[in-house]
Parts: structure tokens; sequence; C-alpha cells
């Protein structure tokens, strides 16, 4: 049997101070130890009083004084974690509780004891702070952990990994079913990541389509780490994923405008340099009619000349509203989509064309079952429309009548609409390419300014789509929007 | 001024302007003959028909060409003319000429060889008249 001499110096060893309490009287006796932790009491306070002003913290007051009657009382147990102030004015944590009575006879005495705790508080704290903020970080950036479990062939999700996926938080991911998680076209990619870090330890950071339990696809960022035992060999693969969809389609919107962008400063730049060029060559010949005037010797050369001054300022005026003409083009951009009936869009250009459809008196059949409608700027379409419908007119086959074809359809959601002549046809090997260019005619044709084309291509574009042609020399040319 | 051109070439689809050239031409007597297509189709089948005629006697001295033309524009003529130019025993000059004051084009028809230089319309009449002079006199 341990003398209390060496149990005081065990329970020392062990940082566990302790109160004697005398039931019958009240009276409390403190044990060396926790005198050396807390500092000498004062003589004239009562200990319990002092303790209860002077060591606890006051967040344990109350709860602390009820806890201490029932003891007190013989009716409960006291088992508390509290915090204590010591001698060096800090606050340290304590666990205190009653020493069990085994013999119930015995009930003069009761023995508490003060467990410092204080360390492994800390470190539980630690790990709780720790862990909100990997939560908090988690459930922000979308990320959920994994481990796939080689040698018993099982998967392990985190919630944050089951919430991105859609699945339950009782959902139990299948390890043969695995691939079902990946977009069909990522499959292959990521059957063969995994493979390549679970024979090779490979790690692996990548961006890959998903797929929820619910079939909805979305971008994550992969990364994976092989996982080791004690004899080096690869048991497992650990990694997190993140959900980076927007991210993504972000980036893939901004591509997007950085094409359009492009496009526009192509055209914008083409249009300049147009521009240039076309006022350019009137003031060129102007300024060679005045140079000749310098140089003519009598009045009748001179007026000849004037003839030219003429003719020079019909052509830059037709120059100039041909240059308003795509100005007003491009400002229709401001206007909103509305279903525009495709009948109701050619009925406005077959009568604003009339005279030159009759004139040639040219057939113009519409197939617009399959579609009817879409929403489009009218004015756009029927501009891409008077345009494609007057150009195979004007290219018709000579001694053919002009006959035009236009059908719309949708496939795969997708809408088209196929414009067909049967006219002269043109050699696109030759001029495939600039078809859709500025001031590009390929006919001799004293009515081609080159402008209905490259208005059409870049209406179509404006909106989305993309015009293409076939053609075949002398039997006729097929325009296909896709809206 | 020197030795009078025999016969020049312009290839220009701009009407106003043949004919203030062909007008200079006249008043500066700097050519016997002159030579006009509208585009690069017209003078290229012209050029073949005198290789096809084994005769020489046509071939202009000097050739003004157009960049911009409907049909066959002036790069695409460049590319068909530099395949058969081989075949004439005369020396031709060829100037490009144009309104287009992009740098691009101007280092485009410089790479062509058989570019003697590239004119920016207007060109001066004093401008005319010391290239068919220069030409006239080396030929």
């Amino acid at each position: 049997m341990l003398n209390d001499l060496q149990l005081n110096n065990i329970l020392e060893d062990f940082d566990i101070a302790y109160w004697k309490i005398n039931l019958l009287t009240k009276e409390i006796s403190w044990s060396d130890h926790f005198e050396a932790l807390v500092g000498t009491p004062p003589t004239e306070e009562s200990l319990f009083e002092h303790f209860m002003t002077n060591v606890l913290h006051k967040d344990y007051r109350y709860d602390y004084r009820v806890a201490f009657e029932n003891l007190t009382l013989g009716s409960e147990n006291l088992n508390q974690e509290i915090r204590l102030k010591l001698k060096n004015d800090k606050f340290r944590w304590f666990e205190c509780r009653n020493l069990k009575r085994k013999d119930s006879n015995n009930i003069e005495t009761a023995v508490l004891l003060f467990v410092n705790i204080h360390q492994s508080k800390r470190d539980q704290y630690t790990i709780e702070e720790n862990f909100f903020y990997y939560r908090e970080t988690a459930e922000m950036t979308t990320t959920g952990g994994w481990y796939i479990d080689i040698t018993t062939k099982s998967i392990y999700w985190d919630d944050v990994t089951k919430k991105i996926l859609d699945c339950p938080k009782d959902f139990n991911p299948d390890y043969d079913k695995r691939l079902q998680f990946y977009a069909s076209e990522h499959q292959e990619q990521a059957n063969s990541i995994f493979e390549k870090c679970e024979k090779y330890g490979i790690p692996f950071k990548t961006e890959l389509k998903m797929v929820t339990l619910y079939g909805r696809e979305f971008w994550v960022q992969a990364t994976g780490k092989p996982v080791y035992n004690e004899e080096q060999q690869i048991i497992g693969i650990r990694g997190v994923l993140q959900n980076i969809d927007e991210n993504k389609s972000n980036e893939l919107n901004l591509q997007n405008s950085l094409d359009i962008i492009a496009a526009q400063n192509s055209r914008l730049f083409n249009f300049a340099h147009v521009v240039s060029h076309n006022l350019r060559s009137h003031s060129s010949n102007l300024s060679l009619v005045v140079q000749l005037l310098n140089e003519a010797k009598n009045s009748q050369d001179k007026i000849d000349l004037i003839e030219n001054v003429e003719d020079i300022s019909v052509n830059l005026d037709a120059a100039i509203s041909r240059l308003n003409d795509m100005v007003s083009h491009q400002t229709l951009l401001k206007k909103e989509r509305t279903l525009v009936s495709f009948k109701q869009s050619l009925d406005i250009v077959i009568s604003s064309a009339s005279s030159l459809i009759n004139r040639e008196s040219a057939k113009i059949i519409a197939e617009f079952k399959a579609l009817k409608e879409i929403s489009y700027i009218p004015e756009y379409l029927e501009s891409i429309l008077l345009n494609l419908i007057t150009n195979a007119i004007r290219y018709k086959q000579p001694g053919r009548v002009p006959v035009i074809f236009i059908q719309t359809y949708s496939v795969n959601d997708q809408n088209f609409m196929e414009i067909s002549d049967n006219g002269i046809g043109i050699d696109l090997d030759q001029y495939g390419d600039k078809m859709f260019g500025m001031y590009k005619t390929f006919h001799s044709n004293p009515d081609a300014k080159g402008i209905g084309l490259f208005i059409t291509k870049n209406q179509v574009e404006t909106m989305g789509g993309s015009i293409s042609v076939t053609s075949t020399v002398n039997i006729g040319t097929t325009f296909k929007i896709k809206f | 001024m020197g030795q009078k051109m025999e016969l020049a070439c312009i290839i220009d689809d701009d009407k106003i302007y043949v004919n203030l050239v062909r007008k200079i031409i006249e008043i500066k007597k700097l050519s016997e003959n002159l030579l006009i297509f509208k585009n690069g189709l017209e003078a290229l089948d012209y050029f073949k028909i005198i290789l096809t005629n084994m005769t020489e006697e046509k071939l202009p001295d000097i050739i003004f060409l157009d960049l911009n033309m409907p049909v066959m524009d002036g790069w695409e003529f460049l590319g068909e003319f530099i395949k058969i130019k081989n075949q004439f025993d005369k020396k031709i000059t060829l100037y490009v000429v144009s309104s287009s004051i992009d740098p691009r084009d101007l280092e485009r028809a410089k790479s062509f060889n058989l570019v003697t230089d590239y004119l920016i319309k207007p060109i001066e009449l004093k401008k005319f008249e010391k290239i068919f002079d220069r030409v006239a006199n080396v030929a």
C-alpha cells in the first residue's frame, strides 16, 4: 500500500493536483502540488471562495459551483473541464473529477483530482481549427478528396466529392463502375492516368470532363498521388478533384470572345484598307486630270478633260454611298433578335427585288416546312436572302431561266438554310478563298460591286453562324448557312 | 529624250485611269502603241496566243499592272505570267501600279523578281516620262 507521501510524489510526477474535502465540515484542503500551481492562498478567506474568484476562469464559475455542491451533498460525481489561473497569471486547461468511492460507507472525505490537460486540449483545438480551414477551403473551392484502395479494390469519397458528383452522402462508389463518372471522350484518358499512377507511381494533375450521377457534364481539375506501404509498394492512390467548370467555361467564353474580336479586327482592317484604296483611286485620277489640264495646249483638250472630272465625281459618289451602306449594315448590330418567319422575310425580299425577278422571269421555290422560323435579326435575314437571290439571278446561265431553290432544316438542334441556283457557277479551286472578300468580283459583269457576299458573310458571322459554298461551273451554286 | 518606245501595255479595270494614261502617252509621245486589258485574264490570254504563234512582234516593252481587278487580279496574273515569261526572248519591264498604300502589298510586289518597282497612284507626269525614257533607251 502506498502511503500519502508516495502517492503525492506519483501524482506530482503526472502533474496531477488534488483537493481533500471533508464532507461533514465542508472543509477543503489543497495538495502541495495544487498550491504550487496556483499559488499560496490568503489565510483570511475561505479556500473555496478564493478559488472561485481568483483561480477559476469566470466562464466556469456557475457550473462549477453547482457541480461542487452536488458533489458535497454526495449525490453526484463531478467531472468538468475547466480553466485555472496559475501563479504566472496564465490560464491552463484542467480536467477536474472526483475520485470514485469504492467503499460507500466511507463518505467522510471526497477527493477532487485536477489533471493538467492543457497540451491535449490545445492539440485538439489545433486539429479542430485545421479541420475547419480544410472544410471551408474545400467547400469554397469545391474541392473533394478521394482515395482508391488498390489492395481491396474500393473507393472512398469525402462529402465534397459526393456533392460535386451529385451523389447522396450515403453513396458508395463502385470500383468496377468508376469510369462511368468520366465523360465518354475522357474515359480512356482517365483510365490511363490512374493506371500509370497505380503501376509506376506517376502522380498526375490534369483537367478532365466528368459526369455526375445524373449525367451532367462538367470540368474538374484532378490531382492524384500514389500511396506506399512500408515495403514501398503502391497500395492506393490519393488525390483531390476540383470543380473548375465555371473557370473552364469562362475560359472557353473568353477564347470565343477573342476569336470574335480577332475576326472583327481583321474585318475592320480590311474595311480601312478598302476605304483607303477606293477613295485613293478616285483622288489619284483627279490628280492625273489636274496634271493633264496644266499640260493641255488648247481649250478643246481642256473640255475633254473636264468630262473625266464628271466621271470621277460620279464614281466617288458611288464609292462613298457603298461605304455608307456597309456602315449602316454594321450598326444594325445593336438590334435585338426576334422570332422571324422565313416565309415572311422571303415575301418582303421578293417584293423589293420584284423588278429584277420579273425581268429575268426567275423562279423562286421555297421549302420552309422543316424549319419555319428562327430567332434572328429580321433585317439581317432579309439582307442575306436579298443578296443571295439577286446574286443568283445576276449570275444566271445565259439563255437559262434562273431557278432558285431555298430550303431550311435543322439537324441535331442546329438550324440550316440552303440557297441553290442553276446559274453559271464559279470555279472554287481558283476563287474559293476569295469568294467572301470585299470588292472581289469574278465575272466581267458590270453590275458586280464585289460587296454583297462580304456583307452576307459578315451578317451571318455576327449572328454566330457560318456560311459555306459549293459550286460547279455551268451547273450552279449552293450557299449553305449554319445559323 | 532618247528613243520612243514601241509598245506599252496597261492592265487595269479603271476606265478613267486608263483613259488619262492614254492621253499622257499621246501628249508626251511616250510610246508608238498602247495595249489595254481590263483584267489579268485578258492580258494572260493575249500573251499565251503570242506564245503559240511563235511571234514576238507584239510583245510590249513595258507593262503597268494594277492589283485590284475583277476576274483575275494583279497577283494572280503575276503568278501565271512568271511561268511563261522565260519563253519570251524580249525583255519586258513590269511595274505594279496601285492605289493601295498597304505596306504588305508593297512587300509582296517586291518579292517578285520580275517586278521592277511598285508605283503608287497617282503617278506624276514627270515620273511617267522618266520611266518610259529609261526603258526605251535600255531596250
